[in-house]
């Protein structure tokens, strides 16, 4: 009788031990997901930040290239609202993850035509200042690719651990959920490149 | 075309786990063997001991020197490494765009690598070169010499520092020092039995002579011939993880930056590079610089693969040289430059 007792006291604590193993690593793997996204977050926002400094260096030279500075302008404001938006539905989801994707990458295309506007004005271009702009906004966005590229993977492992089994019997019971990956649609890639000679 | 850097980086994994098994059975096989040569040439007065006396004293005075020296390693952080080779911290708010843009690419590999960020130096020398000093990714340093900053442009930059960050995140500085630490206890063990032998010799002139051999002078003889093939061996398999641990930062560096081209075309400026003006008190720390892969010794000894194979292996072809900018090349020069520690 008390054997018995003892091989299921010992079947429980294994039990018990093998469960907290499961959860410990999930919510470690989810806070992982957590921070990375953050990281992207603190990376957008800088860029967010640094657009309107460009707009205000590159202003007195091409004053007359009024729409395009225009369209940075607003590319801007809608990254930051999908932004906003990301950080008020508490993380990313789908949908906003996908606004915030496109947005961004609008925001992209905008930025990139400016440089290419700014390649016209040679005093422009030898400014300290629009150099260190283009030094900032260049690594920025190295940074954001990156911070994405390490989301991206701590997701991936957070969606495996998952999915293994035996975790995927507990997982969603211990509130865990399959995370989106932020993926950018690069119109910039899609589109074929315009050439004009005039 | 371009190398895939997950194969890569396991098959570098791989040879490395490898060397160091060898490494090890080579350490136990000497002791082994010691053991064996004393049962065999000096018998009647070491008797047969149940335990092998020589044997644990070769691996006694091998681990314990060994652990003594990595406990000293681990006391000197990466900023320490640095400052000793005269290399000088960058201003985190510096003005100087090149040291700016320096800043920010070592940020864009932390966040790439999700590693802390390191301080970074800069050495004044003018040829291309950098390395990651320190015993964990929390107390690590990354330098780069000033010919860094003037030579390569952005993506060879960043290629060069995501290879730092490679060496930093794959820990080769600690395995690369708790090898030198093995090396050093192979060293003792063979001087050990040099003093030994010295002194025996001293000591039998007073002695009577004995009917046959003197077992201490056997010990002395043995730990010299143990010591020391196990301390020559040891080093060209120090060698051999370390080109490993260079191929792995490589594929390292492909895999955070995606961008084979950056690191590839840095390897091919300092293959044409000619001037070496690295300081030599770094020689002491790790194998940040040792001679050109000219003959086969200093082949067998080198710490970095041959310039090209590291280009043919990042670039997933044969090793071509062209697509480069024109580069100042002298061909004048008889010695060949150091290699980098990149």
């Amino acid at each position: 009788m008390s054997t018995l007792l003892i091989v299921i006291l010992v079947i429980a604590v294994l039990f018990a031990l093998w469960a907290m193993g499961i959860y410990n690593r999930l919510v470690q793997l989810r806070n992982q997901v957590n921070n990375a996204w953050s990281q992207i977050d603190v990376q957008l926002q800088r860029r967010y930040d640094l657009i309107p400094n460009l707009v205000e260096a590159v202003k007195g030279y091409m004053g007359y290239e009024k729409g395009t500075l225009e369209a940075v302008i607003s590319a801007r404001n809608q990254a930051q609202a999908a932004r906003n938006q990301v950080q008020q539905s508490g993380g990313p989801t789908e949908s906003s993850l996908k606004d915030l994707a496109t947005a961004d990458s609008a925001l992209r295309g905008a930025v990139t035509n400016i440089m290419a506007l700014a390649e016209n004005y040679p005093q422009l271009r030898a400014s300290e200042n629009m150099q260190q702009l283009q030094e900032e906004l260049s690594s920025t966005e190295n940074k954001v690719a990156f911070a994405r590229q390490a989301y991206n993977d701590n997701v991936m492992t957070y969606n495996t651990a998952q999915q293994e089994f035996p975790a995927v019997l507990v997982a969603s019971a211990l509130g865990h959920h399959i995370v989106e990956l932020f993926q950018v649609e690069d119109q910039q890639v899609k589109k074929a490149p315009k050439v004009s000679f005039s | 075309m371009a190398m895939n850097f997950w194969d890569s980086q396991r098959q570098a994994r791989r040879k490395t786990t490898l060397y160091l098994a060898v490494f090890f059975g080579l350490t136990l096989a000497a002791s082994i063997l010691a053991e064996i040569a004393m049962r065999v040439f000096a018998g009647d007065d070491y008797g047969d001991p149940q335990i092998p006396y020589v044997a644990l004293g070769f691996l006694t005075i091998t681990f314990s020197v060994a652990g003594f020296n990595y406990l000293n390693y681990l006391q000197a952080g990466g900023s320490y490494v640095a400052e000793s080779v005269g290399a000088e911290l960058v201003d985190p708010y510096t003005r100087n765009p090149k040291e700016r843009q320096l800043l920010n690419i070592v940020e864009e590999i932390a966040i790439a690598t999700s590693l802390p960020v390191p301080p970074v130096y800069i050495l004044e020398a003018k040829e291309i070169n950098a390395f990651a000093a320190g015993t964990s990714p929390q107390n690590a340093a990354i330098t780069v010499t000033r010919g860094c900053l003037n030579l390569l442009n952005r993506d060879e930059l960043q290629g060069v520092l995501a290879h730092e960050f490679g060496h930093v995140y794959n820990k080769d500085m600690t395995i690369g020092m708790r090898v030198a630490a093995m090396i050093m206890g192979f060293f003792i063990v063979s001087y050990i039995g040099i003093r030994l032998l010295q002194s025996s010799t001293y000591s039998r002139r007073d002695d009577d002579d004995r009917r046959g051999g003197n077992p201490v002078l056997l010990v002395a003889l043995i730990f010299v011939v143990a010591g020391s093939v196990t301390w020559f061996f040891g080093s060209i398999l120090q060698a051999m993880v370390s080109r490993q641990r260079e191929y792995l930062a490589d594929a390292s560096a492909v895999q955070y930056t995606r961008n084979p081209q950056g690191i590839a075309n840095a390897l091919r400026k300092i293959l044409r590079e000619n001037v070496s003006d690295m300081p030599k008190s770094g020689q002491p720390f790790a194998h940040l610089y040792f001679n050109e892969h000219s003959s086969f010794w200093s082949r067998l000894f080198a710490t970095h693969p041959p310039l090209e194979e590291r280009i043919a292996a990042i670039e997933g072809r044969s090793f071509e040289d062209i697509d480069m900018p024109p580069f100042p090349r002298a061909r004048s020069r008889s010695i060949p430059p150091p290699p980098p520690s990149i």
